[in-house]
């Protein structure tokens, strides 16, 4: 279910409206239901998957924890994804309802199956290991699953094909049938959320969840579950297990960044893509200025959709009484790459900075040693996007301009600067840069990427024409957000508005909602969402 | 995020604001633009067609779907000597403009031959035979002297989507709440017309635009539902020549020929039975002009600028055979003292 969909408000009241009438612990069977019914509306098989990651992280989390569960609770539990196989393959058909319900193939029901046997086995041996080295285990077991289940469902194809061609490049000839793999939506934030989890508990920095239902609900939480903010325990779960009372502010808090979600995604988000996605079809003849305007569209495009994204999961949330992380902070006000990264999708950057970059020894070895570091990590990430090379080459794009800010001094210095001037150069060029990047990310081939770089070598005076009614389409629906940021960029939240009076509030609530409505026809998915 | 200016009742002043602004930006516009825009969701099966009577005495023609007729204002009862012809169909009548269509090209051949004569293009793009049955049930109210009814049997799979468009839009599908506000209808409208076609090219417009050309190809290679259009347009065409005979107005039909390549390769016209149909609905004020048999001896390649639309001079060469008919002449002198 998405957010701009009709079905969403009728979701979201209807969840908001029972979530503060009910006592504590049917608050978590609530959030649980809700988060399973929206994630399976995608696809009921997905829910199979993030039931395996849940059973899995709850007892490998109490495990590092020193908290040892009875067997028969562990095989129980880590059996529910092939129970809700069951029921999919053989209870949801059968329902009265006119529903396509998806097939679940053999092969699911025996990887299922064997989850169960594997994972118990594994749990009873982890616990005979000395005290020790018990924790460390736990964690590696919780790392290896959640990162076997993330590389078989997104880049188990990815890799066959790379190595397919990579032997035909060495003449050598194979015929393999690759199975059809479904990328279930959500996997990579779940998963990664999950490995923090188990991981931060390891280091002390959080407790585990004691109830099966309050894990399976933190960590399948509705607003933030598809395209984050990749939340850590340590400050997220406390708000599940806390008691939270209804406050008026959450309403208004929630309902502005639902407003200024909606605004982001559906006035400047689907509005740019029109002219990104005419652009980026390999089919559209092009030349430096639309090659141009299409990666500045697509900018404000992936800005918009994503943020806007954040925004209306973290007023969802805010309903509910529960504050997730700002993910996003004026990223295009960077002054270099760093600083990008410290504003675009934070709780990512944040998440490869904590769990990667730094053990791999951060910039604790010298400067060959953490350009080394800095390059795998940003390769990684870029990876994490999505199973295509392009990905690769955008984080390793990263990675150079990360490496260039480092080694050249001037570029450092301006990073650095704090005069006006120097501040508008250093904004303006990272922009330019960030271009470069997103030009790399929204191209779906090399082959497309190259395309879209040979036309920056021309510049035809007709082109100029032709694009300036488009350029001036793409202005008018990035020029309310460069307007509102302005008047938020003090606030170091976009969607701050408390400062205004009252009167400039309603004035712009309302063009807001006019401008939402006018675009409302749009209908088009988050990108994030293939992530 | 908490902030200690944040009020703590159940609504803020901000929002009392704005939802009192959006209350008068939607009376505002029920007021003075209801009528321009009423039916845009009822796509072309609004009652009204988008005929809108005027304070000053006139008839405007505005929409009554996302097609439009071309922009035109008359008196609701024409002068007294004047006679009325009025045209209604789908793009073919209607023409590239409004002076080159042979509904004007009717007109100003009656005038050149002294007639007083007034001829309105009420065809719009798109119309099968339903909704253009809905717009000749609003100009019979206006009087017409007589009325030319385009055949054409092309535009039934688009009629049969905005049926269930219109449907649905009715409905209490959730979907649609939100352009049952005017205010919203009229800013989405105004985005989408004033700033959407006036920026994007078509290039990229079209990408967006919801694309069932293959769905309405799949249909029109199906023989039950061709059968089933085939029927519908000759049982809905029958009723629309039984308005006109009950209003008393007298009816030229003229009946579509598409343009074929024929399995010599030499161009020929396809009339797809409709000559024979509205053959048999002839009588003394019912005639017929067939445009297979206008443009029998023309030049199709320079005739036809596609496969069913004509060129201005075929638009000419229609409205002269229209006036061959003699239906007006005779309706003259029947009214001549």
């Amino acid at each position: 279910m998405s957010f701009v969909s009709w079905q969403y408000p009728f979701f979201l009241l209807a969840v908001v409206a029972l979530y503060w009438r009910l006592p504590l612990r049917g608050r978590w069977w609530l959030l649980l239901g809700a988060s399973y019914l929206f994630y399976a509306a995608w696809d009921v098989r997905f829910v199979a998957l993030l039931l395996t990651s849940t059973s899995l992280d709850y007892f490998c989390g109490r495990a590092i924890a020193g908290e040892r569960r009875p067997l028969s609770h562990v095989a129980l539990l880590s059996a529910l994804p092939l129970g809700w196989l069951i029921v999919c393959r053989e209870v949801l058909p059968h329902l009265p309802v006119d529903v396509a319900w998806p097939d679940v193939g053999g092969w699911s029901l025996a990887m299922a199956a064997v989850l169960p046997v594997a994972f118990t086995l594994l749990y009873a041996w982890g616990w005979r290991l000395a005290e020790s080295r018990r924790a460390r285990a736990f964690v590696t077991l919780s790392i290896a699953s959640n990162l076997a289940v993330l590389g078989f469902f997104k880049y188990f194809n990815f890799f066959a094909v790379s190595l397919v061609t990579l032997l035909a490049g060495a003449g050598i000839t194979v015929h393999w049938t690759l199975p059809t793999i479904l990328l279930p939506i959500a996997i990579s934030f779940y998963t990664f959320q999950s490995i923090s989890y188990a991981v931060d508990i390891h280091r002390g920095k959080a407790h585990p969840a004691r109830d099966f239902v309050l894990f399976a609900a933190y960590l399948g939480f509705f607003p933030q579950l598809v395209s984050g903010p990749i939340e850590r325990a340590g400050r997220f779960l406390p708000q599940f297990e806390t008691p939270r009372v209804w406050d008026p502010v959450c309403l208004h808090q929630g309902l502005r960044l639902i407003l200024v979600g909606l605004f982001k995604k559906m006035v400047v988000a689907d509005n740019c893509a029109l002219v990104a996605n005419h652009v980026f079809d390999p089919r559209t003849p092009l030349d430096g200025w639309w090659a141009a305007l299409g990666v500045v569209a697509f900018a404000f495009q992936i800005y918009g959709d994503f943020s806007g994204y954040t925004d209306l999961a973290r007023g969802s949330a805010r309903l509910l009484g529960i504050e997730l992380s700002n993910n996003f902070q004026f990223p295009y006000l960077a002054r270099g790459p760093s600083e990008f990264w410290q504003r675009w999708h934070i709780t990512l950057s944040t998440w490869f900075r904590d769990y990667v970059y730094i053990p791999l020894g951060g910039n604790r070895g010298g400067t060959g040693r953490t350009l080394l570091n800095l390059w795998i990590t940003m390769v990684v990430a870029g990876l994490w996007h999505g199973a295509s090379w392009t990905f690769v080459l955008w984080g390793a794009y990263h990675a150079l301009l990360l490496s260039l800010y480092r080694l050249a001094t001037p570029l450092a210095r301006l990073e650095a600067s704090t005069s006006r001037m120097g501040r508008i150069v250093a904004v303006a060029l990272m922009f330019g840069l960030t271009l470069g990047g997103w030009a790399i990310f929204r191209c779906t081939s090399l082959a497309q990427l190259t395309h879209w770089v040979a036309a920056l070598a021309t510049w035809p005076a007709a082109g100029a024409i032709s694009v300036l009614r488009p350029a001036g389409w793409v202005l008018v629906h990035v020029a309310p957000l460069v307007l509102w940021q302005w008047a938020t960029v003090s606030r170091r939240d976009e969607a701050e508005t408390d400062a205004w009076p009252w009167g400039a509030r309603g004035l712009a609530y309302a063009v807001v909602l006019l401008l939402v409505a006018s675009s409302a026809a749009n209908d088009q998915e988050f990108i994030y969402f293939q992530f | 995020m908490p902030s200690p200016r944040t009020p703590a009742r159940l609504t803020t002043r901000a929002f009392l604001l704005a939802v009192g602004l959006l209350i008068v930006a939607e009376g505002v516009v029920r007021l003075f633009f209801s009528s321009s825009m009423s039916g845009r969701f009822d796509y072309g099966y609004n009652p009204t067609a988008g005929f809108v009577e005027r304070a000053d005495g006139t008839v405007s023609l505005e929409r009554s779907g996302g097609r439009r007729f071309f922009p035109q204002r008359f008196p609701v009862q024409p002068p007294p000597t004047t006679y009325r012809v009025m045209v209604v169909g789908d793009s073919v009548p209607r023409g590239s403009s409004l002076e080159s269509s042979y509904a004007r090209q009717l007109g100003s051949l009656f005038a050149s031959e002294g007639a007083l004569c007034e001829a309105w293009n009420l065809a719009v793009p798109g119309y099968g035979v339903r909704r253009v049955q809905v717009v000749l049930r609003q100009a019979l109210r206006y009087h017409p002297s007589l009325v030319v009814l385009h055949v054409n049997d092309s535009n039934e799979y688009e009629d049969e989507r905005e049926w269930r468009r219109s449907r649905e839009f009715q409905g209490w599908h959730p979907r649609n709440w939100l352009m049952k506000s005017l205010v919203f209808r009229r800013l989405y409208e105004a985005r989408t017309e004033k700033v959407s076609w006036e920026l994007l090219p078509e290039a990229v417009r079209g990408r967006q635009g919801v694309n069932d050309a293959d769905a309405e190809i799949a249909a029109s290679m199906n023989p039950a539902r061709l059968a089933e259009w085939g029927d519908r347009v000759r049982t809905v065409t029958r009723e629309s020549v039984r308005l006109c005979t009950e209003a008393g107005v007298p009816v030229v039909l003229v009946t579509q020929a598409r343009r074929t390549r024929l399995a010599d390769g030499r161009l020929g016209l396809d009339d797809g039975g409709l000559d024979a149909f509205a053959q048999s609905l002839t009588n003394r004020t019912v005639a017929w002009v067939a445009m297979s048999r206008v443009f029998r001896d023309a030049d199709l390649a320079t005739t036809y600028a596609d496969g069913s639309h004509v060129r201005p001079p075929a638009h000419q060469a229609l409205a002269r055979a229209l006036r061959d008919t003699g239906l007006l002449e005779s309706r003259r002198a029947a009214r001549a003292p």
